[in-house]
């Protein structure tokens, strides 16, 4: 086993080197490599975002919102680096058609989970839950949590509405059911890495996103521990 | 991964046959049947299923070229080099191109399009009517030979392969028409450029293949230690290791692609 990480150490480790750079590199160069490269995984540079209105972004479709604390969308595009831009469709917990950009105007909470996963997502929607409870009472009544599946065949929207009872989700919580399509490309996203197993759960990256009014990922938490009073003042200083 | 044995040879028939009742026979030039088979994964853990039925799919004969790829910029605005959101690529996006409409010469027509995104290689297959590769069905292509099934005895794929493997990428790559198919008649699966997959974001390698300690077991859930089935495949380990180090919006000078349709992937709800 020991040789087998030793190998995929040395792949990634010739890969970020070489590839992202452009040029592949010859197999005998791989030992040479490994020192310098200690963190290959994350050598993959985030691409840098530019504030300015994209020529492209999708036409936002708005639909019926909460009337009590959602600030009214209006027909702007979105920003360049707003996720709203994506046009894949969700369906809701109750079963109604839901785009992204419907969050438009709020602080958004946002988890990818599956319903039936027994490790982390129950905790991931605790830690939801405690940052909701840690909010200022301003900006909770502004705030929307929002947690999407992976799982596209178990957890339908009447699974999902199932998950909302047990979990005693109120009305600020969001919960979507989408196709293989829009999971994929929303995951891709934020930067989630998931896989369905054999067994039929799925491995998945613990990560909870927060987005600013206009879509755009303002903070987020990795791993299941600690960071919530970060979260919670990301949340905080966005105006 | 789920293992559907019993469905699978039922959908493949299935999604073929309506495939191929729906699209005239134009619509389907320049595509190659690939037969069902099995798919093992290089890199899993005890949560993966060793080995992966993969119903029969239809896979383009050649990575997509710069002429096709201008095609689609042509009809969609947003994905021009000029327009195309910063959320969906990144600064090098088609940077290789002499203009918004005009690949130039460091883009032949004929050759593989490279510098493109997931997002933008996702938008091309869905305006094409087709869809990516999952990785199952990328491998499973790949893994043929140029006369047999089972590429890892064919010695001559394995001179060519691990050939390319050593030469730094040209300044401008070359026309795939020049590269032997293999034994489904697909050509440059190896040798011209990497080519993205529909879930190269899976949760398999990061960190925790090599720690996996307390700290990277909570980042992912259901992470465990990844072992390899053929520690031999050495060009398999690159791929496994490009896919998961690359990010959604990532485009690289050696990275292109190439479209699938038929039989929809596994974890895909059936339609």
């Amino acid at each position: 086993m020991k040789t087998h990480r030793i190998l995929i150490t040395a792949a990634f480790a010739l890969l970020c080197r070489s590839l992202l750079a452009g040029d592949a590199a010859a197999p005998a160069r791989v030992n040479t490599l490994l020192p310098e490269e200690p963190k290959p995984a994350c050598c993959a540079p985030a691409p840098k975002v530019e504030k300015k209105d994209a020529c492209c972004a999708a036409e936002p479709k708005v639909a019926a919102k909460d009337a009590c604390c959602a600030a009214p969308a209006d027909a702007a595009p979105f920003s360049a680096a707003s996720l709203y831009q994506t046009d894949v469709a969700f369906t809701n917990d109750a079963g109604k058609a839901f785009r992204l950009g419907e969050l438009r105007g709020r602080p958004v909470v946002l988890t990818m989970f599956f319903a039936s996963c027994g490790y982390a997502c129950p905790l991931l929607v605790t830690d939801m839950q405690a940052l909701r409870a840690k909010l200022p009472a301003e900006v909770r009544e502004r705030a929307v949590f929002v947690l999407v599946s992976f799982d596209v065949e178990r957890d339908t929207p009447a699974a999902l509405a199932t998950y909302r009872a047990q979990r005693n989700l109120a009305g600020d919580w969001v919960l979507l059911h989408g196709d293989d399509d829009a999971v994929r490309e929303l995951a891709a996203l934020l930067g989630v890495k998931y896989k369905q197993e054999a067994a039929g759960g799925f491995s998945h990256s613990n990560l909870i996103t927060v987005l600013n009014g206009e879509g755009e990922v303002v903070h987020q938490r990795t791993g299941l521990k600690g960071g919530l009073d970060e979260t919670a003042a990301a949340l905080t200083a966005m105006r | 991964m789920k293992l559907r044995h019993h469905l699978s040879l039922l959908v493949a028939v299935l999604a073929l046959s309506s495939a191929t009742a729906v699209l005239g026979a134009g619509d389907l030039a320049g595509m190659r049947t690939i037969p069902a088979g099995t798919y093992e994964p290089l890199l899993r853990t005890k949560l993966d299923a060793p080995q992966v039925p993969v119903p029969a799919f239809l896979l383009d004969e050649r990575p997509v070229s710069n002429a096709d790829y201008l095609a689609f910029v042509t009809a969609n605005p947003k994905w021009r080099r000029s327009q195309v959101s910063p959320l969906f690529a990144d600064k090098s996006y088609l940077q290789h191109w002499a203009g918004d409409l005009e690949p130039g010469p460091a883009a032949p027509p004929d050759a593989p399009v490279v510098r493109v995104s997931w997002f933008a290689a996702r938008a091309y297959a869905r305006w094409a009517g087709k869809r990516l590769p999952t990785t199952a069905e990328w491998e499973l292509a790949a893994a043929a030979g140029y006369d047999r099934p089972d590429g890892r005895n064919d010695e001559a794929m394995k001179r060519d392969l691990y050939a390319w493997l050593a030469r730094p990428v040209p300044a401008v790559l070359g026309d795939p028409a020049n590269l032997r198919p293999n034994l489904h008649g697909v050509r440059g699966l190896h040798g011209l450029v990497w080519e993205w997959v529909d879930d190269f974001n899976t949760a398999m390698v990061t960190g925790e293949s090599r720690a996996d300690n307390g700290i990277d077991r909570d980042l992912f859930c259901g992470a465990g230690s990844v072992g390899a089935s053929d520690t031999t495949d050495y060009a398999a380990f690159m791929r496994a290791a490009l896919r998961s180090s690359l990010k959604a919006p990532n485009t690289t000078t050696s990275l292109g692609f190439r479209c699938a349709r038929g039989a929809a992937p596994l974890t895909a709800s059936t339609p």
